[in-house]
């Protein structure tokens, strides 16, 4: 897969966090993979399409997910992942995706995004290839987020 | 489901088949035809039809002031312009009495579907428009693949989904549509279907070892398969407004919990008998 297509995901996701308050965020290792993904507990999904097709899905942990969902209240306390936080997590995945689809737009390649599929539960696989797929590991002040994209 | 009623206003003949023609195939029906402004207006007060074409010309004067005579009756009547002449005197004055819309002929039959469409979506019929015109491609696609790619007949139920969430046991393939409208598509069924499915599709027999990779491979094809001659059919119908699918996403575990809380969906079930096969299709709101 072209590196030229990772930046636009990890950019979108440094230029995106800060703006909702997120300020201690570092990109940890970016690795390959082609087996499913399990997920971690929340796994949103977003696919897009035009001149690139593909998938992104963003996978964290329900404390994750609860964690960011209160930060983006302005520190509301998140007890359960409900409806509210749900809705959190997928607005963010949406702002994440349509960042990087206008920083592909850039590098000249029109794309369009779906709405987010969000998914909960306690074991289940993700797989959004048959082919490799991209990993990247980011980290919110100790909290884990891993952005798996794969284009065809 | 009730059709979208339409009250055709036009002194033409040929014009009123042409438009009877054109919307004999799709979820608006015409209630009835008025050839002068008089019997329009007469027509509209008794019948209260959901939309009006008006024609700009008619034999007892024009189609503005029997359009402002109309609204004079129901504020919120839905009219489309459809005039020889498309100018922007015309469409100031037909705005400013409240028209909607306006069009040219000759008509162009995907223009004229889809401003009716879009008329009507502004309303509270956009459930309606979204079951007749967007979900029932979903479901003639899926009787028709099922049995075409496994010689499954099946018998389907379709419902607006009540919950902000899908609850999925099993595989559940997810296929995102964008364009207009954007939402998403969704294939799910329980192990044991997709394993029966899935050895009819590779043609292999009921002992043979069927890996799970294979299993959920048949299954992610066949959605791809449907959701994409579905979106086939739906752009045939609607050419301005491409919608597009993007690749599959493919989840499988137990009780997992898909949650869409801005979608307005529709659940599909496929009762065959090798079990239920389930669609959830989703459009954001407000589009």
């Amino acid at each position: 897969m072209d590196a030229k297509f990772v930046n636009p995901f990890i950019d979108a996701f440094m230029t995106v966090m800060p703006q909702i308050g997120f300020q201690d965020i570092t990109r940890k290792k970016v690795s390959m993979k082609d087996k499913s993904a399990q997920s971690l507990g929340v796994t949103v999904l977003v696919g897009f399409t035009k001149q690139i097709r593909g998938n992104v899905a963003y996978n964290m942990s329900e404390e994750t997910a609860k964690y960011i969902a209160s930060t983006m209240m302005m520190g509301m306390p998140v007890e359960e992942f409900n409806d509210m936080a749900q809705s959190a997590i997928s607005e963010l995945s949406n702002m994440l995706t349509a960042n990087a689809a206008t920083n592909l737009a850039t590098l000249g390649f029109d794309v369009d995004i779906s709405t987010p599929s969000l998914s909960v539960g306690h074991n289940f696989a993700v797989k959004i290839s048959s082919e490799q797929y991209l990993v990247i590991d980011m980290d919110l002040s100790g909290h884990q987020i891993e952005i798996n994209i794969s284009l065809q | 489901m009730e059709k979208i009623q339409v009250l055709v206003v036009d002194d033409s003949k040929v014009s009123r088949i042409m438009m009877a023609s054109v919307l004999s195939r799709t979820m608006f029906q015409i209630c009835d035809c008025a050839k002068t402004s008089m019997e329009a207006v007469e027509k509209y007060r008794s019948l209260n039809p959901d939309v009006v074409t008006m024609d700009m010309n008619l034999p007892d004067g024009d189609g503005i002031e029997c359009s402002r005579k109309i609204l004079e009756i129901n504020p919120r009547a839905k009219i489309v312009m459809i005039s020889a002449m498309k100018d922007a005197s015309l469409m100031m004055r037909g705005r400013n009495v409240g028209i909607n819309s306006f069009l040219q002929k000759p008509i162009n039959a995907n223009e004229l579907i889809d401003t009716l469409l879009m008329i009507c979506q502004s309303t509270e019929n956009s459930i309606d428009v979204l079951r007749e015109s967007y979900v029932k491609p979903f479901i003639k696609v899926l009787q028709k693949n099922l049995f075409s790619l496994a010689g499954l007949h099946s018998k389907v139920d379709l419902e607006l989904d009540k919950n902000d969430f899908l609850d999925v046991n099993g595989i559940a393939v997810i296929i995102g549509l964008t364009g207009v409208p954007m939402g998403r598509a969704i294939l799910h069924m329980d192990i044991q279907t997709m394993n029966r499915y899935s050895k009819i599709m590779l043609g292999m027999g009921e002992e043979e070892e069927l890996s799970e990779e294979e299993a959920s491979d048949s299954v992610e094809e066949s959605a791809n398969i449907i959701v994409g001659r579905s979106v086939s059919m739906i752009n045939d119908i609607c050419k301005d407004k491409e919608m597009r699918i993007t690749p599959p996403g493919t989840i499988c575990g137990q009780r997992i919990r898909i949650v869409n809380p801005k979608l307005t969906s529709f659940n599909i079930t496929a009762s065959t008998r090798l079990g239920d096969f389930k669609m959830n299709i989703g459009f954001a709101e407000g589009e």
